[in-house]
Order: C-alpha cells, then structure tokens, then sequence
C-alpha cells in the first residue's frame, strides 16, 4: 500500500511537472497579481551610442514611478527582428518595443497586435504631443501611425585619419566624387592598408544601399524595381557591379568574405584600414572601441577618437556626395496586449511618454535628426570629438533618404546579400542576382 | 508481498503514461506537425500556414536542385567520417593509453572530459580568436616564428578543416569516458592468463580488450554518426551563414538558416524530416557495419 501511493505521488509529479509549463501566459515577463511591470525591448544595447543613455532612463523612470522593467534589448540586427517576430507570432510580445517602422513592422501590424498612435490619443490627447506628425512615419500597411520616434540615423563614411595620413591621403569632404575615391583607395593600398572595412560575407548593407543609391537619385531611391530592365532595375544591377569592382580591386579587406563584422570594424579601429561605411550608431561604437573599459565612457581615450572622423559617402551618379541615407527609421510601439491590460496600459503610456519627452529625446538625438517641434539646443560641450563631428557634418547634408533595404526585406534580400560573396566573386552575376531577388519581391507582395 | 507493484502490470502505466504523453507532446507531435509543415506554405516563424505549397512535395523537389544543401550534406558525410575517426578513433587510442597506465588515470578522464561541459557557443567563440585574421592566436605565433603576412585561416581553402577541428576536439572526451567504462568491465583474469600463456601487450589489446569493447564502440559509432548529422552550434558561431562562400553548410546549420534567417519555414521543415530520414538510415548502416557481437 506505502509503495502504491508513493508511485502515485511520483507519476501525479511528473504530471504536474508536465503540465506546469502548459498554462496559460499572462504576461511576457510579468507575474500573476504584479501589475507594476512592463516587458520592453528595444535596439538601445551592444555597441549603439544610446545604450547608457537607454539604461540610466530605465533606471530613473522605475524610481520615479515605481514600475519594473523588464529588459531585453539587443543589438539590432537579424536576428532580433527575427525574435520580435517570432515573439509577436508566439503571443508573448513585448509590452512596449522600439523597432523598425518599415516593412519589417508589417506582420505585426497586419494582425493588429500593436496600438496606433491615433487610438492612444483618444484616450491619452497629450500622447506624443511633442512629436510633429509629419514627420512621423506611417504604416505600410495601413497608413497608419504607430511608432514614436526617438533619434533618427544616417548612414556616413568614418575615416581613420591615421591611415589617411600615412597614406598621404586628405580626409574627404563634401564634394567627393568616385573617381577621387578609387584613386585614393589606390594609394591606401600601396601604402599597405586596406582602403575599406567591410565584411562582405556578413554585413554588406551599408555598401548595398550607397552602391544602389550613388545610380539612383534622393527622389527615385525608395522605388524598388519590378525587374533588372526597369526602373531602377538597372541602377540596382550597376551598384553590384561597382561593388564587384572594387573587390576585385583588392580595396576591401583580405578575409572580407570569411570575416564577421566585428572583425573588419577591428581592421578599422585598429589602424589597418581606412575607410568604414556605417550608421550613426557607429559613433558610440568608436567611442566605446578608445575606452579602456567599454563600459565606462570615463576611460575613453581622447587622442586615439581624435584620430576618427566622419564625412560623406563617394558618389557615383547624379546623387551628392551630401545626399546621404538616413531618417526616422523606428521607434516605440506600445502592444495590443498592453493595451488591453488595464493594469499595464498606463505603465506602457507612461514608459514611451517618459522615454520621448523634448530632453530625453534631445539627448538620445545627438547628431542625427529627431521629430521634435521643438528641439531644445544641444549643448555641445558634453559632446566627444567624434559626435562633434558628426554634428558638423550633418550640417552640410543636403537630402536625407530611407533605406531601399527596409522595403525589400526578408527573403527578396538573400541573393544580394546574402549572395554578394557570389557576386563579387563572380559565381552568380549581378543581374542574375537581383533578378532572383525583385522575383521573391514580387512573389512576396503579390500574396 | 513481495514487489506486487511489478505483478499487477496496471500499475506501471501510472508511470508509463505520463513519460509518454511527455513524449507525445513534446517530441511525436512536433515531428508530426513537421512533416505536415513541409508541404505547406509559410512565411515566417510562428506563423500559420498559407495553404499547400504548389505542388505539395515542391520543397521536396527544390532540395533535389539546392546546391547549398547538397554542399550541406557533403559536409555532413565528412563531419561523420571525421567523428568516427577523429572523435571515436581518438578517443579509442586516449582510453587504451590511460587504462594501461598505473597511476593518474582519474586525471587524464577529468582532462580529456572536460571541453564537454564548456558550452559549445563558448568553444566557438575562443576558436574564434584562435584563428582571428588579425591578431588570431595561431597567426601571432607563426609571426614569432618568422613568417610575414596574415593567414586567413577561415578563407574557402581552410574552412572546412578549422570547422571540424573543435568540432573533434569537444566530443573526444565524451567517448573516451564511455570506452574507458567499458575498458573497466573487462575482466582481469582474461589479461592475467593471457600474460601467463606469454601474450605481449599488443596481442592483449588485439585479441582481448578491441574484441570486448566492440559493443561499445558500436555504440560510439552510432552516437557520432548521429550526432554530426545535427552539429549545429559551434560550426554557427564559427561560421554563420555557410561563410564563407557556402562551403562550411552543414545540414543542421542550413536547416536553421532557413528557418531563421529566410524565414523558409517549410523548406526548413523538409530539410529537417530529411536529416531524420538521414539518421535513421545512416545508423541503420553503422549497425549493419558494425554489428553487435555476443560473446
């Protein structure tokens, strides 16, 4: 009798055990009864500028309203849009996210698991009231707005002046042409330096988009073409090549297709190449890479920063070298879920109100655009040298574009990026590789 | 009233069905559902289905066509040639050495066993410097010994070796605990008689302990072919996205690209029931091979 209920105990807690992971999630991360937490992820983590900026908001918006955070921000890149998607798909999504309002916010908002901004007005009239709607991106989808802009991005070229300097080689400016590019890399070579920090194999999309974008104009850019004959389909085909050319050239790094990123933006860092297009993300990324400690800004290295600058892209084409990639890409949802939630709703209202006021925004701005109506000055002082320069040289930009490359997403994108060691290697060519590509476009838009 | 619990057979499924239902649930039902996903259309990760693919078994033709994935799987064929020697072989030689030893032989088990219990993301990533371009381990030192200019050690020509080294390295130990566990079973009354009828040591190891342990060994070999089949992690971390140029796809490295980064969730589905079938008949093979001996 002792052993029958024993062994009944024993299989009643494996079957509790079994089912303790089936019941029902009421919350990302918050815990049944704690109406006082939030789940929020966003990109403000890893190597970007903002990610102290992010913490210490964190930190101070718990105290002041006694709510918890819980944090997952990563570094952005594939695979976090990947996790938020999947999130999204799974039901445990975030309670408030800072993510992309491009197309890789469509599926989301097609199921209408996010808020938009309009129906949080209804409810909250001073919500994002700071903000100037214009400037707000709509929704794909449906027009609609949604996310909350905080800081927006650009897309420059960061030269490391020592390079340059032993290379005998100017630091470019704002009348950059192509041919002058091409003859510098030349030189920076010969001097025994790779002209151009860039993995290939991994991260091509900084030179994907300048390559499209220097045979395209600031107006036309964001047309994605229906084929390699057509609209842009030639200027797409022609910006592969000029890549191509370039490889073949030997200007980008030796290991440049078997090299993660981390690697080459080593490469640059360190003194062994010249040149490294990037986002404005960068900034705190060089800051951070001439600290001592990456954590501590106090351990940051003056003269070594002082050694990098940033200006604009080569053009190509019709376009400025002044016209550069950039704008209000993301910014902050608020779920569905949330929302419904009466005891989460006025937290996320609050969170994204707290995180987008004219100061904290200005703060996180920094040297790239906001949609503030009114700015407050930014005191430079506070400023390393390379934000500094940034600043400066956003103020001689003359057009700020979005990516193609938010538009053309997912699977469409895999043959030129993914496939551009094919490409420059000349397994696959280039016109055959963005024909792959405009065909699962047009496979994906037409479902 | 002597162990009635084994008599009265209905007591045991109190325990049978949960572990099942456990099993059902967590393994039999995915697989299942797996399938089904192969021949569905859908787009991204979580995501129902869009209906059936046109036609059904399209995945199925396409992977007839992948080049990666014929890449992948040619890979895959080296990774279990190279675990069955690398990892079991090795491990074979390591477990005779140490079980002929008098003294530390706890030590060396400890040693040979203890890259298992490092994360495999943490062994990429340290492998990962090893083998850095710039400023790598293993550049460094051929630099101290004079030679000029950087290799790439992960370039198309060397990928594939620098992928499957750590790979070897981790598991050696794994199997070496095994095979020592079976070395420790075989009784030492066959080698005392063998020493006195004048066998050398060779002739003990030829006739004596391979002959014993190729029940173990069997085993080993299924495990390694098995396991290269969904190496994943290490080779991921060391060389994402089949870099460089694809030739480093294993099957388990492809099936989680295109699931993950080409959000191909159904191709990735067929690519997983074609690793399962792969298993199952590769380990059907190793144990026609191989076959268990009684003795």
């Amino acid at each position: 009798m002792k052993k029958r209920v024993v062994c009944v105990l024993l299989a009643g807690a494996m079957v509790c055990s079994l089912l303790a992971g089936c019941g029902k999630k009421t919350g990302s991360d918050s815990t049944a009864g704690d109406d006082k937490t939030l789940s929020v992820t966003t990109t403000f983590a890893g190597e970007d500028g903002n990610a102290q900026n992010y913490k210490d908001a964190v930190a101070a918006f718990e105290k002041q309203e006694g709510v918890k955070i819980n944090d997952s921000s990563a570094t952005s890149d594939e695979t976090f849009k990947a996790r938020v998607e999947t999130d999204f798909q799974a039901g445990s999504e975030p309670d408030v996210l800072f993510f992309f309002n491009g197309a890789d916010a469509n599926s989301f908002i097609e199921e209408g698991k996010v808020v938009s901004i309009d129906e949080i007005r209804e409810e909250y009239p001073d919500y994002a009231s700071n903000m100037n709607d214009d400037l707000i991106a709509p929704s794909l989808v449906d027009d609609k707005k949604y996310a909350v802009p905080v800081n927006g991005y650009w897309e420059g070229m960061f030269c490391n002046t020592e390079v340059l300097a032993a290379a005998n080689v100017e630091v470019p400016g704002a009348d950059y042409t192509w041919d002058q590019f091409l003859a510098d890399c030349e030189k920076i070579k010969a001097a025994g330096y790779s002209p151009i920090a860039a993995s290939l194999g991994e991260i091509p999309h900084y030179w994907w988009e300048y390559s499209i974008f220097n045979h395209t104009t600031p107006e036309t850019h964001l047309e994605i073409p229906t084929s390699v004959d057509e609209g842009n389909g030639p200027a797409w085909v022609a910006g592969m090549e000029d890549i191509k050319a370039l490889y073949e050239k030997g200007y980008f790094p030796e290991n440049t297709l078997s090299a993660k990123d981390d690697e080459t933006f080593a490469l640059f860092t360190g003194g062994k190449a010249a040149f490294l297009i990037d986002g404005s993300w960068k900034v705190g990324g060089i800051a951070a890479a001439c600290q001592s400690d990456a954590e501590d800004p106090s351990t940051l290295d003056k003269d070594k920063l002082d050694k990098f600058t940033v200006t604009y892209v080569p053009t190509n084409g019709e376009r400025k070298a002044t016209d550069l990639i950039g704008g209000l890409s993301m910014g902050y949802y608020i779920s569905k879920k949330a929302w419904d939630d009466d005891a989460k709703r006025d937290a996320a209202v609050k969170f994204v109100e707290y995180m987008t006021t004219d100061d904290m925004v200005a703060k996180f701005a920094q040297h790239t655009a906001s949609a503030l109506k009114a700015a407050p000055e930014v005191d430079e002082t506070q400023f390393n040298s390379l934000q500094v320069k940034a600043i400066d040289m956003m103020a001689g930009v003359t057009s700020l574009t979005g990516a193609a490359q938010d538009l053309f997403n997912g699977e469409c994108r895999i043959s030129t990026f993914d496939g551009m060691p094919q490409i420059v290697t000349g397994e696959v060519s280039a016109k055959d590789a963005v024909a792959e590509g405009l065909a699962t476009y047009a496979d994906q838009t037409a479902e | 009233m002597e162990s009635s619990i084994y008599k009265k057979k209905r007591n045991l499924l109190v325990f049978l069905v949960p572990a099942f239902l456990f099993m059902a649930v967590f393994l039999y039902y995915p697989f299942l559902k797996n399938i089904w996903n192969s021949f569905q259309n859908i787009s991204s990760l979580g995501a129902a289905g869009k209906g059936w693919n046109e036609p059904w078994y399209s995945n199925y033709v396409k992977m007839a066509g992948d080049k990666n994935l014929r890449t992948a799987l040619f890979n895959t064929l080296i990774m279990m040639a190279v675990t069955i020697v690398g990892q079991v072989g090795i491990a074979v030689v390591l477990a005779l050495m140490v079980d002929n030893i008098k003294r530390g032989g706890k030590f060396f088990r400890t040693v040979y066993f203890f890259p298992i219990v490092i994360s495999a993301t943490a062994l990429g990533l340290m492998f990962n410097l090893i083998f850095l371009y710039d400023k790598g381990m293993v550049n460094q030192f051929l630099e101290m010994l004079g030679k000029t200019g950087l290799t790439d050690w992960k370039d198309s020509a060397h990928a594939l070796i620098i992928m499957m080294i750590p790979v070897m390295w981790q598991y050696v130990g794994f199997y070496f605990v095994i095979l020592i566990t079976g070395l420790n079973n075989i009784p030492e009354d066959l080698y005392e008689v063998a020493a006195i009828d004048g066998a050398t040591r060779w002739q003990r190891v030829r006739y004596i302990t391979l002959p014993l342990l190729r029940n173990v060994i069997c085993t080993c070999v299924v495990l390694a072919v098995t396991g290269a089949l969904k190496v994943f992690d290490l080779p991921w971390v060391m060389f994402p996205k089949g870099m460089p140029l694809g030739k480093t796809w294993l099957t388990g490295t492809y099936m989680y690209y295109q699931a993950f980064n080409t959000k191909n969730v159904d191709y990735s589905s067929a690519i997983a029931v074609l690793i399962v079938v792969l298993g199952i008949v590769t380990s059907k093979i190793v144990n026609k091979v191989f076959k268990e001996a009684e003795y």
